[in-house]
């Protein structure tokens, strides 16, 4: 059998069938071009100019936008914070969400029922989520504090503690986020012909090492995609943190796609929104060429 | 075998981290479900997760408030609009760079991931000005189109068209099938589970969607579910007890269609075998 | 011919007579509010043939962004209102129009508004916007809580010190807080120590300077702040968490809307009290005012008329009277407030509203500036800062100012 499992040649089937590949590109290509590639081109644009969106004059302020944004301490603040609640969501819950899957991959009485709980989280609005973990953290009569009073410890404010917010907001991102993950595990899982698992007992393989030479690198394609779609997700996150903390106290939580909300559509300064804009797309390409390259584009050859 | 059913310590275990985990999964709708069988009077006293009362007349009202069934189906139509667009288009380009070679491919794939990192709120006026040059405002098309294509879904499908051996194509070649054939009859029924899995977030997604729906449309006939919701929320105080039968009215579909699609993954059996 | 040509021409004319100018209405009065409205914009139409008032609703929290989107695609609607801070963002717009013309033609009365509910669309001698409604703030009570500690449940706190006094007593007889403060951040928290700062004789931006310079670093302000990180480190009366304590009945006291007279007693199990709130020995009673205005987008001048109309009539006395009773909103205007009908009425069937009645001559108007959110933020974050312990209330205050200082001067 074939070793070459996850092949990512290409092939050059179709080279000279242009009208077919056409068909299969043309429809996203319009698409996105028009809606999301436009957009950032208007947005760029914007960056370089003062205005509120309402005024009907728009004034050209050169850089001025980008050296407020360098001095800014807010920003440099939500950089950080947003890094910060990046690396936990989107690893912790890929871990936690693998796990699950693992799980409920297998035969296990009432596996459908446990798979829509876990992922009720993904669907439940953040209104609802966010008051819910509120009175959870609640300092004074939360649950969580109540349990840890059981056992003499006494819980810190949790959501109004400056060093704990960040930590306590990350949980409840990663709580939303592990069904998604496990869904898109699940899926991967699915895929991996049973006859390769077969083959591997065969060959003496115990489960651990079937995990790990077959099905751990056959989830990569999966992980590159969760990893990259945690770190987008995490960098525009926002009803959660408005719902929780308002991006308190002064600034713990304070998320970059918080920032941007409050810049465009509270205090209306487009043009600087603009910038903060840029600046997420920026760190977020550099961080997906660091992760592209680093799992070699989620694809492994497996022998 | 691996699908030993045993009594093992591990899988007592095991369970017991599933419905710890599990518990901690639905406590914010266990909340919604709660509160909105309470009467007014009582929604902020305890318990807050286990239902006690069983004060229906709060969907009732709440139904009544809005036009639901109005919102059910703008939001149907738009929901189901852009899940065919969306799962069709993104397959076939994520086919199209996972197996087929072409110039610029990296290029433009690399274009592509790049509008995801572009941040949807400075999205909104270029593209509230170009659905207004396109005299599309206030329609299904406006609500559609825009959405019709999604990188998360080409990036979800490439990845698992990358994982498809090439055998299964260069014997589908061999026998001399063509482009079209091969990727609709072959390729799209080896890949059940992750076109329900796109097909499952791409309703989501646009169930779910708020802020677009909202500046794009008007009138009451084009509303959708997400922004009736949000009448529930109320400039000066919300009543908590109709917002979340609201809520629930809202979530319904989300869990019939994920219901719908567990189905594939517990038939799970994938159809990918090699025939060697 | 001649015949069917004149036919057609009374057709043609009696089809423009009898014609209604149609206006398109944007608001965000949702629930019973926004059931009045419709039935006073019905009442209207009914009495106004020529005229159709059609009324949209649109979520509270996105209106400012409809109303600006709307006026980038050139196609906006005749009449919006807008909440007050909203509004000098709308009027830079210069899509609004000025009413000043028919104030002035018909002797329209603006004597009879609260001068401070002008303030965001009486611009010199132009007017672009009137309000319709509003709302402040006071002290609501827990009776039980109250009797529960041994004090008397219809004797409110009056002065600052005895908040602190009461306070005391109930954390010490009851275990509850004894007064909470909205720590959550954001404008919920400004415009709530805004009403210390006021009572203690502070300003919030300088008025002289037309509101570019801040004024809350002053003593006053100070003294405010000082009071804020006593009644939460000193005497440990309020306690640092999420809003929502006063509803749970777990905190005795707290400072909230006129609106909450209508929620509160349907949404808590305990009987509740209202009044004016504290101010200190040395100070002055005082409150902070929301509410909303309305206004006219440019357009043609059969419809900005036919506007006009509409809202001479929804401002004039009768209606609003009609409109408070039902919505439970604070008078705009003296003859509203000091009418025995409507008096009457509130004391039978909302007795919590009084006060906030009472209070509302006392409203302060918060700065009709563009860059208000984001100076609001400062503020509060500063406020926040000092309760945390980041900093004293002078520091925080006074690095909120030089950076107020700096947004405000750039323009």
């Amino acid at each position: 059998m074939s070793k070459k499992i996850g092949g990512s040649q290409a092939h050059h089937f179709f080279k000279g069938n242009r009208i077919s590949l056409l068909i299969f590109l043309l429809p996203s290509i319009i698409i996105i071009f028009v809606f999301n590639l436009f957009p950032a081109f208007y947005s760029f644009f914007l960056s370089f100019f003062d205005w509120n969106g309402f005024s009907q004059s728009k004034v050209f302020v050169g850089f001025n936008n980008y050296i407020m944004a360098f001095k800014d301490p807010e920003l440099r603040n939500s950089i950080i914070v947003t890094l910060i609640y990046s690396l936990l969501v989107t690893f912790i819950s890929m871990f936690i969400g693998l796990l699950v899957a693992l799980a409920l991959n297998k035969d296990l009485k009432g596996k459908s029922l446990f798979r829509l709980l876990y992922f009720i989280p993904v669907v439940t609005p953040s209104v609802a989520s966010g008051i819910t973990w509120k009175y959870l953290f609640d300092p004074y009569n939360g649950v969580i504090n109540n349990i840890l009073g059981f056992f003499n410890i006494n819980g810190p404010q949790w959501l109004n503690s400056t060093s704990w917010a960040l930590f306590s907001v990350s949980i409840v991102g990663i709580w939303k986020r592990i069904g998604f993950c496990m869904v898109i595990y699940l899926a991967a899982l699915q895929d991996i012909p049973k006859s390769y698992l077969e083959a591997a007992e065969v060959d003496g393989a115990n489960s651990w090492n079937a995990f790990r030479y077959i099905k751990l690198p056959l989830l990569l394609p999966s992980s590159l995609f969760l990893i990259i779609t945690g770190f987008i997700e995490a960098f525009q996150v926002f009803d959660l943190i408005y719902t929780m903390t308002n991006g308190g106290p002064i600034g713990a939580t304070d998320v970059l796609g918080f920032l941007l909300y409050r810049h465009a559509f509270k205090y209306f300064n487009l043009g600087y929104a603009s910038v903060v804009a840029l600046i997420i797309f920026v760190i977020l390409f550099l961080l997906s060429i660091v992760q592209w390259k680093y799992t070699g584009g989620g694809v492994k050859n497996v022998e | 075998m691996l699908n030993k059913k045993s009594f093992s310590v591990k899988n007592v275990f095991i369970y017991i981290f599933l419905v710890i985990g599990a518990f901690i999964s639905i406590m914010p709708f266990l909340w919604l479900v709660t509160t909105s069988l309470k009467p007014p009077g009582k929604i902020f006293s305890a318990p807050l997760l286990i239902p006690t009362h069983f004060y229906y007349k709060n969907y009732i009202e709440a139904w009544n408030s809005v036009p639901f069934a109005r919102y059910i189906i703008n939001s149907t139509i738009m929901s189901l609009g852009i899940v065919i667009c969306q799962t069709l288009f993104s397959a076939m380009a994520g086919y199209a760079f996972a197996k087929i070679k072409f110039k610029f491919k990296d290029a433009l794939f690399l274009i592509f991931l790049i509008t995801m990192m572009i941040p949807d709120s400075v999205k909104m006026i270029p593209n509230f000005l170009t659905i207004k040059n396109l005299g599309w405002y206030d329609t299904y098309s406006a609500l559609i189109v825009p959405r019709a294509a999604s990188v998360f879904a080409i990036f979800l499908f490439r990845q698992f068209f990358l994982s498809i051996p090439s055998s299964i194509e260069e014997s589908a070649r061999l026998e001399g099938c063509g482009l079209f054939r091969l990727f609709f009859q072959i390729v799209l029924p080896l890949s059940k589970p992750v076109l329900v899995t796109n097909i499952l977030f791409s309703f989501l997604f646009a169930w779910n969607d708020f802020l677009w729906p909202l500046i794009i449309t008007d009138s009451q006939k084009m509303r959708t579910i997400q922004v009736g919701l949000s009448y529930f929320q109320g400039r000066y105080g919300v009543r908590w007890e109709l917002l979340s039968a609201a809520t629930i009215f809202a979530i319904l579909p989300s869990f019939i269609v994920f219901i719908i699609a567990q189905k594939y993954f517990i038939e799970g059996i994938s159809t990918s075998g090699l025939k060697e | 011919m001649k015949k069917v040509f004149l036919c057609l021409v009374i057709v043609v004319l009696s089809v423009f007579m009898f014609a209604k100018t149609e206006l398109v209405f944007w608001h965000y009065w949702d629930g019973e509010n926004g059931k009045k409205l419709e039935s006073l914009i019905q009442e209207f139409n009914t009495s106004h043939p020529n005229i159709e008032v059609q009324p949209v609703f649109i979520p509270g929290s996105d209106l400012l962004t409809k109303i600006q989107l709307s006026v980038l695609s050139g196609q906006t609607p005749e009449l919006a209102i807008s909440d007050i801070i909203g509004m000098p963002l709308i009027l830079d717009t210069g899509k609004v129009i000025d009413l000043m013309p028919y104030v002035k033609k018909e002797n329209y009365d603006l004597n009879d508004f609260y001068e401070n509910t002008l303030v965001y669309g009486k611009i010199e001698d132009k007017l672009f916007s009137l309000p319709v409604s509003s709302s402040n703030l006071g002290l609501f009570w827990n009776k039980e809580l109250f009797k529960k500690a041994g004090l008397d449940p219809e004797q409110p706190p009056k002065t600052w010190d005895e908040l602190i006094e009461y306070g005391k007593i109930i954390k010490e007889k009851t275990g509850n807080f004894g007064y909470e403060l909205y720590l959550d951040g954001g404008e919920g928290t400004t415009w709530q120590w805004q009403i210390f700062l006021w009572q203690a004789g502070g300003e919030f931006l300088d008025s002289d300077s037309n509101y570019r310079k801040s004024s809350f670093n002053s003593e006053a302000g100070v003294q405010a702040l000082q009071f804020w990180v006593d009644l939460t480190n000193t005497y440990k009366i309020s306690p640092i968490a999420p809003w929502g304590l006063f509803g749970r009945g777990e905190a005795a006291m707290v400072m909230d809307g006129s609106w909450m007279t209508q929620f509160f007693p349907a949404q808590v199990d305990f009987e509740l009290g209202s009044a004016v709130f504290p101010y200190p020995e040395n100070g002055v009673p005082a409150t902070n005012m929301g509410g909303e205005q309305i206004f006219v987008f440019k357009t043609t001048k059969e419809k900005e008329d036919a506007c006009w109309e509409f809202i001479k009539w929804f401002t004039s006395t009768e209606v609003q009277i009609d409109w408070d009773k039902a919505t439970g909103f604070i008078p705009v205007k003296k003859s509203v407030a000091t009418n025995e009908g409507y008096n009457a009425y509130i004391k039978n069937t909302n007795r919590l509203l009084l006060p906030f009645i009472e209070v509302q001559q006392y409203a302060h108007a918060r700065p009709p500036i563009k860059e208000y959110s984001q100076v609001s933020d400062i503020v509060s974050k500063a406020i926040i800062s000092a309760v945390y312990k980041k900093g004293t209330p002078e520091k925080m205050l006074n690095e909120a100012a030089s950076q107020v200082d700096l947004l405000l001067g750039r323009k």
